[in-house]
């Protein structure tokens, strides 16, 4: 988190000019109906429900504050939810480029970001994924991207291969390990090639656990158990990420070990998380947003990516699971739930 | 009519005319251009040499942030270096890399833009390799003694590798560190060099001035704008190395070129020895000069306000000069004119009050004088030059007035000139007159007498009034002896014309009331008294070339001139023979 308290305090810092200036702007608003109806919508796609969302949404308007707007001030946003049903994203996404807003933001995924996409070729889309934005087609270069695409990747998809592998530091007596996959994701057949190279290096056998839908977590759990496989490892996968605390509930309920991507996992009571820093993403898709508003080109902005990947411990949860942790791993967490 | 004569010489304030340059205009330019060439010299110079010192210490500012950047820059590597540094501190034994492990990850937590770290152990193999994205590897047993990075740290203690553009965007470079001893092996860490970005947007020069970094080659290593280094456009790059180039030509001195947005900024630069990377500092031109432009702004203010005061103070000055000078010539002019009772009043308390105090005075002189050439004027109407020019001195007009006093009257006239005027042309007559009178005021005036008046051929003529004089009978006795001498000269050619005319001269001593007599305008100066009737009668009673005289005037003559007393006569208005005496006029006279 070296990144964060001087981010914070320079976002503070022009909230303090913004507020002023969004004071005035609102101001002359309100004098003048007609800047009202001039107010640039930002067109934004999710997944989830914006209760899922609230943390991603929160660092979000932070980098949009970064670059200058604030919604209901100079901004206005319209949300479109897939709830979930990722099979409803290309309509919303229809749906957002036929209201023609001035950018949108297709955060959480890479199917969010084909949704975009594949809706427009003329509407600014800034995305926020976990995978290699150019292996899913997303753009076709991260420095100079062309067409109407630019965003944020972070590692998450990349580093599902340390999480075995810290699975299997955790758990050093077993050999069979599960993984669980959505088979819905784009990015799942990569991530999956990518584990059985890391299984075979390690020395571990896998069980691949399909999982597109809440209802069959539970069973996912249930076979973990049965198969007496020795921790839960799972796949980089927004679908995932959102239902961290369901899937937490669920481990502790079936006293699982497991991992996932996301830092939510270990906080409500998984045992551990490794993966992209998703507050650092989402707020730098916030600043893209603004920047484009701001009359910059989707091709002008290269493609960041994230680079922090973050490791997340939950001490009480491995107490419980009457696992260990070793010190090597527990030096180099980068949080700690005790 | 002197005085008018003299008017018409003195006046002629418009015949001088215009002069061809104002002393205003002189002065005026002479106050200003005393102020205002100072003002500019010393405006001019110290903004000179201001933009000089401006120039050198932003020169030096700029040399020293970019100093500073580099070290900041330098501090980034050589604490990755350092962190390197620990980890090839102890030989490498035949048991497992797995203690190191802790180590490494240690590492990793403690340096974020380390990505992965490998340890090679003196013959060269891959004993542990940790990664944040990979696998981590204890014991990999790779041979990696041909990889530059190891033989470069075995030969140098540490190396850098060039500046990688992972997928064409973020910058990556591999630096390894060798151990004191070859038995402690190398360490060859994957460094993201992204995270300069923390050091480099960190550092501002002025307001808003920026650093950057160039590796050899002259790529964007790192830039407040992470989005120019993830870009990794080598040809939108080109102006900054044509910056690093221009700042190579003039080694010291702070380059003048454009960056990446085409803005014009002063620029130095300081390399980074062991990556041979250019830590470049710019500033925009416009605020880098904004001192420089604030004070020539300034300068140039002062230098018109300067103008100004100057322009006012020497319009108050000249004004004041020559405001004097034109009331002086308005005065003189006026005086000029014969107002003589015009004054100058001027109060500035320096020559100019003096100058029209003197002014005034001469035109209270002139005035004084004017008065008195008009009494002269007057005076000479019955009075000799001389006498009235001596009335005059002594500046004793009441010399006129009224009073009694014992005079010589003395009368005369030409006999027969009544018939002869009768019968003569008159141009005869009036030029005959003209001679006549002539002779006659030549000698009233040689004998410094008082001509009262001439009536037709006759005269009267006062000795001791209104100035006296010694012995006034024997003055006048001789006068009449003139009289007569010069007009039987005429006679003699006039007889020609007519053989009857002849001159006499009656003359007599007493007491008489004598003074000015008259309106203002047709004044007279007469005797009032029995003695002038005496005079007259005798006058009248004379022959030609006759110069008869009372007794009392003999009486005072005395022995002094011949006399010859004549038998008594009877005179009109005298009840007794009045005794009389004739005066002989010597032949040799």
């Amino acid at each position: 988190m070296r990144f964060a308290p001087r981010a914070f305090a320079k976002a503070a810092d022009r909230m303090r000019r913004r507020d002023f200036i969004a004071l005035v702007g609102s101001a002359a608003a309100w004098i003048v109906p007609a800047r009202a109806q001039a107010m640039p919508v930002i067109g934004y796609l999710g997944s989830e429900s914006p209760e899922r969302y609230s943390s991603r949404l929160s660092a979000f308007r932070e980098g949009l504050a970064e670059a200058g707007y604030a919604e209901g001030r100079n901004v206005a946003i319209e949300f479109r939810w897939a709830e979930g049903q990722y099979n409803r994203l290309p309509a919303l996404a229809a749906d957002l480029a036929h209201r023609q807003v001035a950018v949108m933001v297709a955060a959480g995924g890479a199917e969010i970001a084909l949704a975009a996409k594949s809706a427009t070729t003329t509407i600014p889309i800034v995305f926020e994924m976990g995978g290699d934005p150019i292996a899913l087609g997303v753009v076709d270069s991260l420095s100079r991207p062309a067409g109407n695409l630019t965003g944020v990747s972070s590692l998450s998809v990349e580093v599902s291969r340390k999480r075995l592998e810290f699975m299997r530091e955790v758990r050093p007596g077993t050999e069979i390990f599960a993984v669980a996959v959505n088979s819905a994701s784009p990015t799942s057949n990569s991530q999956l090639e990518n584990l059985h190279a890391a299984a075979d290096s390690l020395g571990v056998k896998l069980i691949v656990l399909k999982a597109s839908a809440e209802q069959d977590f539970d069973a996912m759990f249930s076979t973990v158990r049965e198969k007496q496989a020795g921790g839960l490892v799972f796949s980089s996968d927004p679908y995932f990420a959102y239902r961290s605390h369901q899937l937490a509930e669920l481990a502790v309920r079936h006293a699982v070990p497991a991992i996932t991507q996301s830092r939510d996992f270990p906080i409500a009571g998984g045992l551990m998380s490794y993966g992209g820093d998703f507050r650092q993403s989402h707020r730098q898709t916030g600043i893209y947003a603004g920047r484009i508003l701001n009359g910059q080109k989707p091709s002008d902005l290269p493609v960041q990516r994230v680079t922090k990947v973050e490791l997340f411990v939950n001490l009480w949860a491995a107490n419980t699971l009457g696992i260990s942790i070793p010190p090597s791993l527990l030096s180099s967490a980068d949080g700690v739930v005790e | 009519m002197i005085w008018s004569t003299g008017r018409r010489a003195i006046t002629p304030s418009n015949s001088i005319g215009s002069p061809r340059t104002s002393l205003f205009k002189k002065y005026f330019l002479a106050l200003f251009a005393a102020v205002v060439v100072p003002l500019v010299i010393a405006g001019g110079s110290e903004a000179w040499f201001g933009y000089r010192d401006q120039r050198s210490s932003l020169n030096d500012i700029l040399d020293a942030e970019a100093r500073l950047a580099a070290v900041k820059i330098e501090d980034f590597i050589e604490g990755i270096r350092g962190q390197l540094g620990w980890t090839v501190q102890l030989p490498w034994s035949e048991e497992t890399g797995q203690s190191r492990r802790l180590d490494a990850l240690r590492l990793l937590r403690q340096a974020p833009a380390v990505v992965s770290l490998t340890l090679v152990d003196p013959t060269g193999r891959e004993r542990l390799f940790v990664s944040r994205i990979g696998l981590n590897r204890i014991d990999g047993g790779a041979d990696l003694s041909a990889n530059p990075a190891v033989i470069g740290a075995r030969s140098n203690r540490f190396w850098f590798g060039p500046v990688t553009f992972q997928d064409g965007s973020e910058p990556f470079m591999t630096v390894a560190v060798a151990g004191n001893r070859s038995a402690v092996g190398v360490a060859v860490a994957e460094v993201n060099l992204k995270f300069i970005w923390e050091v480099i947007s960190e550092i501002r020069v002025g307001r808003t001035g920026e650093a950057f970094v160039l590796d050899g080659p002259g790529r964007l290593v790192a830039h407040p704008d992470i989005n120019l280094v993830l870009q990794a456009d080598e040809a939108a790059q080109r102006p900054l190395q044509a910056l690093r180039t221009s700042i190579l030509a003039n080694p010291g001195q702070a380059a003048t070129g454009q960056d990446i947005a085409g803005k014009t900024v002063l620029a130095t630069m300081a390399q980074i020895p062991g990556v041979d990377w250019s830590v470049i500092v710019k500033q925009p031109l416009a605020e880098a000069f904004g001192p420089i432009y604030a004070a020539l702004w300034r300068t140039g203010a002062l230098l018109v306000a300067g103008a100004a005061l100057a322009a006012l103070l020497a319009y108050w000055l000249t004004q004041r000069m020559v405001g004097p000078i034109r009331l002086l010539e308005d005065g003189v002019g006026r005086i000029g004119a014969g107002q003589f009772d015009h004054r100058i009043s001027l109060a500035t308390g320096d020559e100019f009050e003096r100058l029209a105090s003197r002014f005034n005075e001469m035109a209270g002189e002139l005035s004084l004088s004017q008065e008195r050439s008009e009494r002269i004027n007057r005076l000479k109407r019955f009075l000799a030059p001389q006498v009235a020019e001596l009335v005059d001195r002594t500046g004793d007009d009441r010399l006129l007035d009224g009073r009694r006093v014992e005079v010589v009257v003395i009368f005369c006239d030409l006999r027969n000139f009544t018939a002869f005027s009768a019968n003569a042309e008159p141009e005869q007559v009036m030029s005959l007159l003209r001679e006549y009178y002539d002779a006659l005021e030549r000698v009233v005036s040689i004998h410094e007498a008082t001509l009262i008046s001439f009536s037709g051929d006759g005269a009267m003529v006062l000795v001791n009034a209104p100035v006296s004089c010694s012995d006034p009978a024997l003055r006048a006795v001789n006068m009449a002896r003139d009289m007569q001498v010069s007009v039987q000269k005429l006679l003699v050619n006039w007889r020609a014309l007519d053989n009857r005319l002849g001159f006499g001269v009656g003359l007599a001593m007493g007491p008489a009331t004598v003074g000015r007599i008259g309106t203002e305008g047709r004044l007279h100066y007469n005797a009032i008294g029995n003695v002038a009737n005496l005079a007259s009668r005798l006058c009248s009673s004379a022959e030609n070339s006759q110069i008869l005289i009372d007794r009392v005037a003999a009486r005072a003559v005395g022995r002094q001139m011949p006399l010859v007393e004549l038998d008594a006569r009877t005179l009109k208005g005298f009840d007794e023979p009045v005794p009389v005496f004739s005066v002989v006029i010597g032949t040799g006279n």
